[in-house]
């Protein structure tokens, strides 16, 4: 690893760390790494509710800068019966909790993707474009993803869902956060009551012609078919 | 009262050393739920149907929940069972360590992650990647490569391998070593490939 680049540890659920995370960070501050501190609060889990888990959220990101010294936060809440970041549960938690540090810090806040659907799926493309929508509205500095179909099978990830969330984020900024929740809320609503049985998608080497790194015809058509349907949702890209 | 310096990671061991015993079932099911809700209800947290809040006063409240529930339940460590605390003084010494921007990457591949306030028109760090998912090894620098390639992307984040030459990359083991050291080289490949070298990873 090079002096510019990113060291990634994680705390644990919730408001705990453990010996291993505690002598990495020790290691890296004596070498003057970037540090990344990950904490994925889990709504419905210990602590219960989505304001419960907004404010464990935010303990853990002060926690992140004041006790672990680390440079950006990198958050996830997630779902505890989907697994996923792109609920709407989810998405509030990662918003309010944003919000409220980005009104009274500057710290670097991140958000990690993870998706129900798999790649190659308008499911996919649209929990992507709700959260990037979210979190880029909710003034986060930083997007890191996408672990499509949860991020648990092999393969199963490509770079065209990178480019809906880099893209939509770039359409988001700059918007009147009363406008951006409506189209949200539009967006939200397209995917989620097939959360019971997401499509599976495909794999990287069925998404992409792998000697050209080139994505198929059937991924760009969809990629186009849903920056169509966003757009009849209120965002313009 | 005023800190005599901010708490560092050594002085966070020697905390969480010294720390309150208290067993983790304790921790996960009464100490941490318990102060979430007093502090839900002290500070009147109660979210709206919007995604992204637009009351001021209840970011507000909810940053002061947030702060109260830190300095009121410590944290915990779970190979020494035990909980380190820290004064409201030390904390806010802490915070004045955080950046408010960051390089990422090199030469005309560098970025700078900037504070941003609301949503501001400077976009955020678009960071690609599979995001700790599993990725074969035959395929890892293909799918690398379908990050760095897309001019969206500033910086890369990467995926796991499961196994390295043929082998488990089982945790706790050398060849978790291996596998890391791997991912490097490859996710390195990739940025090199996509002509883009200087990528932060």
């Amino acid at each position: 690893m090079k002096p510019f680049d990113a060291h990634e540890v994680s705390q644990l659920n919730e408001m705990k760390m453990d010996m291993a995370g505690l002598n990495m960070l020790a290691g890296w501050g004596a070498n003057g790494d970037i540090v990344m501190m990950e904490q994925m609060p889990i709504f419905g889990g210990y602590v219960g509710g989505v304001e419960e888990t907004a404010i464990c959220d935010v303990a853990t990101m002060i926690a992140s800068f004041a006790i672990f010294d680390c440079d950006i936060h990198l958050d996830g809440p997630i779902h505890i019966r989907w697994g996923t970041t792109s609920t709407r549960e989810t998405l509030q938690i990662a918003a309010h909790a944003a919000a409220a540090l980005d009104q009274n810090t500057d710290f670097l806040l991140a958000n990690q993707y993870y998706t129900l659907a798999g790649p190659c799926t308008q499911m996919c493309l649209l929990e992507i474009a709700a959260q990037a929508m979210t979190d880029t509205a909710s003034g986060r500095e930083l997007l890191s993803g996408v672990a499509s179909a949860k991020g648990v099978a092999q393969n199963m990830t490509t770079g065209m869902e990178a480019r809906m969330m880099g893209e939509v984020s770039l359409a988001t900024c700059g918007m009147d956060v009363a406008d951006v929740n409506p189209v949200i809320d539009r967006v939200v609503g397209l995917y989620e009551r097939d959360f019971g049985h997401a499509p599976q998608g495909k794999r990287f080497q069925d998404c992409y012609d792998v000697k050209e790194l080139e994505p198929t015809d059937e991924y760009v058509d969809l990629y186009d078919q849903t920056i169509d349907l966003l757009g009849n949702c209120g965002l313009d890209m | 009262m005023t800190a005599k310096r901010y708490v560092d990671i050594y002085e966070a061991y020697d905390r969480f050393f010294e720390g309150e015993r208290i067993r983790e079932d304790q921790w996960d099911y009464t100490v941490v739920p318990n102060n979430a809700s007093q502090m839900k209800e002290k500070y009147g947290i109660k979210f709206s149907k919007d995604i992204i809040p637009t009351d001021e006063d209840l970011c507000e409240r909810l940053f002061l929940a947030g702060l109260e529930m830190l300095l009121v339940t410590g944290f915990y460590n779970t190979d020494l069972g035990r909980v380190m605390r820290i004064s409201e003084d030390e904390l806010f010494e802490g915070l004045k360590m955080a950046p408010q921007k960051l390089k990422l990457g090199s030469g005309k591949d560098e970025r700078e992650c900037v504070a941003r306030r609301g949503n501001d028109s400077r976009k955020p760090i678009i960071q690609g990647g599979p995001t700790g998912a599993p990725v074969s090894e035959g395929m890892f620098v293909p799918v690398i490569r379908s990050y760095a390639q897309e001019p969206v992307v500033d910086t890369i984040v990467s995926g796991v391998l499961n196994t390295v030459n043929n082998h488990a990359a089982t945790t706790n083991t050398p060849w978790e070593i291996r596998a890391t050291m791997a991912e490097i080289r490859y996710v390195r490949e990739a940025c090199l490939m996509s002509q883009r070298p200087g990528m932060c990873i």
